[in-house]
């Protein structure tokens, strides 16, 4: 008589990883990380001073006004993040009500990221605009405006770190209580940042002569995704000692049902691709459709990474559940063990 | 005022889940266990029961992480920890944060909803049948197990009693 094999409770296809933040909590995480990178990247090039080509259009003509547009790509930053807020907002069950979280800074991660963002994406975009109207009476060359640019230069920092703290604020995911997770979302915020830059400065002929600053910027952003790869291959591995369910976290996203997402995403279209892509684009110096190509995959990588991460998150086990485990797999023992006598009395 | 905590003997639970069926109807006013503030987990193929009440835990997560101080205790009310559902967002940062899986989101009322003791009468103690949970006060919630240990003890001692 066959007996059903009972699965032991923990099993790799059994795993139950959180499922209260999906993809729309991972595109916030992306566009507010990337956002805040490309903002922080942008910054620091205009103040060295460094002169980029201008976009595909260098101004605008509107109302009789002349809009300066040379220098969006580089600060363009605080839009993604103003597309990405929203995000979070759709994910409340009731949404008019973070209006709530923003009156009370002071309690949680999730009010400080409001506070944080809402003053990034304020100050971001009056930087953007004063980089683009055309009054004197703005003043847009005097040092004063290095006070704002400098708080909004924390601040991006702080939006770029926060993503990753709103995942180790919630302590009971071991996956996520780490001080490298803030880390690897910075880093992956500054590559995916400085990526974004040079896609936005693409087609406009600055790969068609030796230019130096974007070949700067493309070597910070190798260095960068090789930095990426290393906080990553320590966030792993960190996580898979640390408790058992960040093992079982990084057991499901390295050969479990996020596997895909993983390899596929993370690995291949975020760090492999993207650094082939862009040795074999320096063979060719005026095929600007290699970098284009890396770039995207590189972006689509820093998405997948936060989709893995928000979907490997495995909850601590606590004392009961082990117990009940301990007895599940005593009974499941002693429902099996009926077989194999059956089995051997019937072999003689 | 002495406070009070659920007590839950897993041993006993029959996995009849009428303790959600009351709860939602006490709570919701709709015989809805989905919309229940516990849950029974299951294990059907060893026959394994685990009724998953909210503990109120002193170092309770769910208040340290949520936005909007909706999540709070109320020392005057058998300590316990409950939320305000005028003031949650349903942003259910603490459901991912509470490690027994409480806090449960309420697809109707679009709000996270947990345990508040039934306003001091839990109704899933009312209608146990075989008293898997019990509301005892906190000093007695091991009472039954030292019980047990001391018949154990002495049986132990002497085996002819």
């Amino acid at each position: 008589m066959a007996t059903e094999n009972i699965p032991p409770m923990r099993n790799i296809r059994h795993l139950r990883p959180q499922k209260e933040w999906k993809e729309i909590i991972a595109i916030y995480l992306y566009l507010a990380g990337m956002g805040a990178g490309s903002f922080f990247i942008g910054t620091l090039i205009s103040w060295l001073g460094v002169k980029l080509d201008p976009p595909f259009l260098s101004s605008l003509h509107l109302f009789g006004y002349t809009l300066n547009l040379s220098k969006v790509p580089i600060f363009w930053g605080p839009i993604m993040v103003a597309i990405g807020a929203p995000f979070l907002i759709l994910d409340l069950g009731i949404k008019w009500r973070f209006m709530y979280a923003c009156l009370n800074p002071r309690t949680s991660w999730v009010a400080r990221g409001f506070i944080i963002l809402s003053i990034f994406i304020v100050l971001g975009l009056v930087l953007l605009i004063k980089s683009v109207l055309p009054f004197g009476w703005l003043h847009s060359e005097s040092t004063l405006w290095r006070i704002p640019e400098v708080i909004a230069l924390v601040f991006a920092l702080g939006t770029a770190l926060y993503t990753g703290i709103l995942l180790k604020a919630t302590k009971s995911v071991p996956l996520w209580n780490t001080h490298l997770l803030p880390i690897l979302f910075l880093v992956s915020a500054l590559s995916t940042g400085s990526m974004s830059i040079i896609l936005s400065t693409l087609g406009t002929g600055v790969f068609s002569h030796d230019a130096g600053a974007l070949k700067v910027l493309m070597g910070a952003e190798q260095v960068l995704v090789v930095i990426e790869g290393i906080v990553l291959y320590l966030f792993l591995s960190r996580r898979y000692r640390a408790a058992e369910q960040g093992k079982d976290s990084v057991r499901l996203l390295l050969f479990g049902e996020m596997k895909m997402i993983f390899w596929g995403g993370v690995v291949f279209l975020g760090f492999i691709f993207p650094v082939v892509l862009e040795y074999i684009a320096s063979f060719f110096p005026g095929n600007f459709v290699l970098i284009f190509a890396a770039g995207i995959f590189l972006l689509c990588g820093g998405f997948f990474l936060r989709v893995g991460i928000l979907h490997a998150g495995i909850k601590d086990q606590i004392p009961m559940h082990r117990l009940m485990e301990i007895q599940y797999n005593m009974m499941a023992g002693r429902k099996v063990n009926p077989r194999i006598t059956v089995h051997e009395s019937q072999s003689h | 005022m002495d406070q009070k905590v659920l007590v839950v003997d897993q041993q006993k639970c029959t996995g009849c889940r009428l303790c959600e069926l009351v709860c939602s109807v006490f709570h919701t006013g709709t015989s809805n266990p989905s919309r229940a503030r516990l849950k029974i987990v299951k294990w059907e193929d060893v026959g394994l029961y685990l009724p998953m009440a909210c503990n109120h835990c002193e170092k309770a997560y769910c208040v340290e992480v949520c936005p909007t101080k909706a999540c709070h205790r109320e020392p005057e009310s058998n300590n316990r920890v409950t939320i305000d559902k005028n003031l949650c967002i349903g942003c259910r940062t603490c459901i991912i944060a509470c490690p027994f899986g409480h806090p449960f989101f309420d697809i109707q009322e679009r709000v996270t909803v947990k345990c508040d003791y039934c306003d001091g009468d839990p109704q899933c103690v009312r209608f146990c049948d075989i008293k898997a949970i019990s509301f005892l006060d906190v000093d007695k919630t091991n009472v039954a197990k030292k019980r047990e240990a001391a018949l154990k003890l002495r049986a132990s001692i002497n085996p002819s009693r």
